[in-house]
């Protein structure tokens, strides 16, 4: 790991610098924060907090081709995944839930979309100095300077940005751009582990998680299910923006003699995930699928993988329209052991 | 550019006056555009207004729907649900910025296989005029 | 607003034997959120609240509630379900028995006349949210924000809701039980959002409801926060004959909001819930109320106002406007 200094003045240069290699960084669409690609010689700004969409939408699209077939052609024609990709200003919540979701993709099958975007894609992170209202990472074992994940790790120092230069990919990307960066002094590093220790300080809520995949199991006639999802709608939000739920459906969409199979998102929030052809619905109600939000989150996923499905970035609290607050059910699972 | 464009247009016919009237003027040799693809449906009331997004979405140009004049459906009132339910999807289409000429609809008797042709031309030439709708197609966006 | 008395009325419902829960809204987790209240007993009814964060319609709750197979050998539930309704979200309940989606009998209706709400994501451009769960009260015209011995007047005209600048029935249109005096309505504000696009040609609109449409993550929290969409078979979860692709793109997306629009043409009662809940922001509202002005204006037709009026897209009349037609 080397550390490197980038004085705010040559900022400009250096998005400018990166915009040719297809650069992604966030940015405030209406009242949706999320990434976009940087054309050649734009700026960006780092302002603000986390984006509304996670990160996760671009290396595991909301709908993607998997092939496309015609009458009369035997082979069908998977498309190219060939693109190398930089996104610019991950938080350390994203993209350590990259590194967990990735877990999922590698398990029994390795899926060649997934690994393939994620193996051309750079991730410069960004530190939280202030964390939002419902972040809560400390609580699942992240970090607002966390690096899990990351290839880069910067930190706004005020006048200057901090880089954390943490993998190969990393290396080739701060190599690109050696002459914009100087050797960060030992000041500067002392300076971001105070950042991140107020960060870690201004974090307002926490859970702590011991215990709770073991009750999830005890809990699950227990009433406090019905409770907490009696005001869900039933919508996706609080999924489709999870940085780490990663469910999908497979169709096949056809028109006169050709067609594509794609998978888009899909999210166990809805009726229809679970619904046999038959009609009958394992999942008949909010209830069951709120438990099974939860469960997957902070049981199954645990048992599988030995870690909580959940990076504490709190879109789901912060962004459900009536109010359900992840912690809030959490504290209620505890209560309830 | 309008000499080459052929526009593609999906009729929903009412089985009991606007089909019949259709066939009336072929078995009359009445000319009319052949740019009219003919779906024959039980009443104007049964279209969906589904039917008319989905044919944009797979490449029509324009649409037109056509039933019995009001008082003479043959389900005593199909065509009066009809008339209000496919207003409002006119108002709909035009206020998401639908070029307003690429919906037709008509009162078409059995008996009246020259106004079909009038219908008809009509309709080509609006369309014509709005020029092709590739901008909502399934496959020129999502494939 | 007297919350003792509000809470005391519905202590009193919710003990009833022929009640099973009474819904209204409790204090959120933090900011300015609020949450649905579910109140099954006479304690839970000390949580209840009423101020102008309580925009959210509750009526989708009456459809909302999966009707699940009753196990053999029990009765079937039948007592009533007992709702908090502001004026809008009266209109709703009105509606929904138009439609004969509910039966009056399984329904206790609360009155709140309603002094109008609170954007919070306008309120929170001015006034950051935080951690805790904020207080807000309205006084006069305006809102208060109460943080202990603090008060912040927030003028009405800052941060009031599009969908309460724009009403013309504050006061429930139904209800069993009022609590408050009925609110003198106000002069409904000109519908600037729809005219804006009216005065836009062709080419305009649909560039503005591309950039709209795409946003679009199809998360369905418009259609199940909807208190007047609630098809047990709904369209967009057909899969033969499947009417809107799974994959989201611009055609699909749009493909749902027209159905999704013209499926309440002539229902919608304006509570906006829709638009509020869109966690991308697509301005949802501006196309059902344009089509509730058509409504409106040239059928002489207004839902959710009698119980008993007949649906309008299930009737009509001999001289409905047909200048359309060839």
């Amino acid at each position: 790991m080397s550390a490197k200094l980038l004085h705010k003045e040559k900022w400009s240069e250096f998005t400018g610098r990166l915009s040719g290699k297809n650069l992604w960084a966030p940015a405030v669409q209406g009242e949706v924060k999320k990434f976009v690609p940087v054309a050649e010689g734009e700026t960006v700004s780092l302002e603000g907090g986390n984006t509304t969409v996670p990160p996760k939408a671009l290396i595991f699209p909301q709908t993607e081709t998997l092939y496309r077939f015609s009458r009369g052609e035997e082979e069908p024609e998977p498309p190219a995944i060939d693109e190398e990709m930089v996104l610019l200003g991950v938080r350390p919540c994203d993209a350590r839930a990259m590194a967990l979701v990735e877990k999922l993709f590698r398990w029994d099958f390795d899926d060649p979309y997934y690994l393939k975007r994620r193996e051309l894609t750079t991730l410069i992170g960004l530190a939280c100095n202030e964390p939002e209202i419902n972040c809560f990472c400390p609580s699942v074992g992240g970090s607002p300077a966390s690096t899990e994940g990351l290839d880069i790790l910067m930190t706004d120092l005020g006048e200057s940005y901090l880089l954390e230069v943490l993998t190969d990919k990393g290396k080739a990307i701060a190599g690109a751009v050696e002459d914009l960066l100087e050797e960060a002094p030992a000041e500067a590093l002392k300076q971001k582990e105070k950042l991140a220790e107020e960060a870690l300080a201004g974090i307002k809520w926490s859970v702590d998680p011991e215990g709770i995949p073991e009750a999830l199991p005890q809990l699950w006639e227990d009433p406090l299910w019905e409770r907490v999802s009696a005001p869900c709608l039933g919508c996706g939000i609080c999924t489709y923006l999870c940085p780490t739920c990663y469910c999908f459906d497979i169709q096949d969409e056809v028109e006169g003699s050709a067609g594509r199979r794609c998978r888009s998102w899909d999210s166990c929030m809805f009726a229809e995930y679970t619904v046999h052809t038959s009609g009958h619905n394992p999942r008949p109600s909010r209830r069951e699928r709120t438990r099974n939000r939860i469960n997957h989150k902070y049981s199954y996923f645990v048992d599988k993988f030995g870690e909580i499905a959940c990076v504490g970035c709190g879109r789901c609290s912060s962004l459900c329209p009536v109010n359900i607050d992840l912690i809030d059910i959490l504290r209620q699972v505890k209560a309830a052991q | 550019m309008s000499e080459q464009f052929r526009p593609n247009i999906v009729a929903f016919l009412c089985n009991w006056c606007t089909y019949a009237g259709a066939d009336l003027a072929g078995t009359s040799r009445v000319q009319y555009p052949a740019n009219v693809k003919i779906i024959r449906v039980m009443c104007s009331g049964r279209v969906n207004p589904l039917y008319v997004v989905n044919a944009l979405q797979q490449g029509a140009d324009g649409v037109i729907i056509s039933g019995c004049h009001p008082g003479d459906c043959h389900y005593m009132e199909g065509n009066f649900y009809a008339r209000r339910r496919l207003k409002l999807l006119k108002e709909l289409l035009e206020f998401t910025g639908v070029d307003p000429r690429r919906f037709t609809m008509s009162w078409v008797s059995a008996s009246e296989g020259h106004k079909w042709k009038e219908v008809v031309e009509k309709a080509v030439e609006d369309v014509r005029a709005a020029g092709p709708f590739d901008q909502f197609q399934r496959r020129q966006i999502g494939w | 607003m007297d919350l003792d008395k509000l809470r005391k009325t519905a202590a009193e419902i919710v003990s009833r034997d022929d009640v099973k829960y009474l819904i209204g809204w409790r204090r959120g987790t933090f900011g300015y959120r609020v949450s649905p209240h579910f109140v099954r007993d006479a304690a839970g009814a000390d949580e209840l609240i009423f101020s102008p964060l309580c925009i959210s319609n509750l009526a989708n709750y009456l459809t909302l509630v999966e009707k699940l197979p009753v196990p053999r050998g029990q009765e079937p539930d039948t007592r009533k379900v007992a709702l908090m309704v502001k004026g809008c979200d009266s209109r709703a309940v009105a509606q929904l028995l138009a439609e004969k989606g509910i039966k009056r009998e399984e329904v206790v209706v609360v009155g709140l006349p309603c002094p109008g709400m609170i954007d919070r994501k306008l309120l929170a451009e001015k006034y950051p949210e935080t951690e805790q769960a904020a207080e807000i009260r309205w006084r006069g015209e305006d809102f208060v924000l109460v943080d202990g011995e603090e008060e912040t007047v927030i003028p009405r005209a800052e941060v009031l809701a599009e969908k309460c600048r724009l009403c013309r029935h504050p006061n429930p249109v139904l209800s069993d039980v009022t609590v408050g005096e009925p609110v003198e309505p106000w002069a409904a504000a000109e519908d600037s959002g729809v005219a804006e696009i009216m005065a836009k040609n062709a080419e305009e609109r649909w560039a503005y409801w591309e950039e709209q449409f795409s946003k679009c993550i199809r998360c369905y929290s418009c259609k199940n926060a909807c208190p007047l969409c609630y098809c047990e078979d709904c369209i967009l979860d057909r899969l033969d004959p499947i009417w809107v692709n799974r994959s989201v793109n611009f055609s699909e997306n749009t493909a749902f909001h027209l159905a999704r629009a013209f499926h309440l043409a002539g229902r919608c009662i304006e509570c906006g819930e829709c638009e509020r809940v869109c966690p991308a922001g697509i301005p949802l509202g501006k196309l059902n109320r344009m089509l509730a002005q058509t409504v409106r204006e040239e059928y002489e037709f207004e839902p959710g106002l009698d119980p008993e009026a007949e649906p309008f897209q299930a009737s009509y009349k001999p001289d409905d406007p047909e200048e359309f037609i060839l």
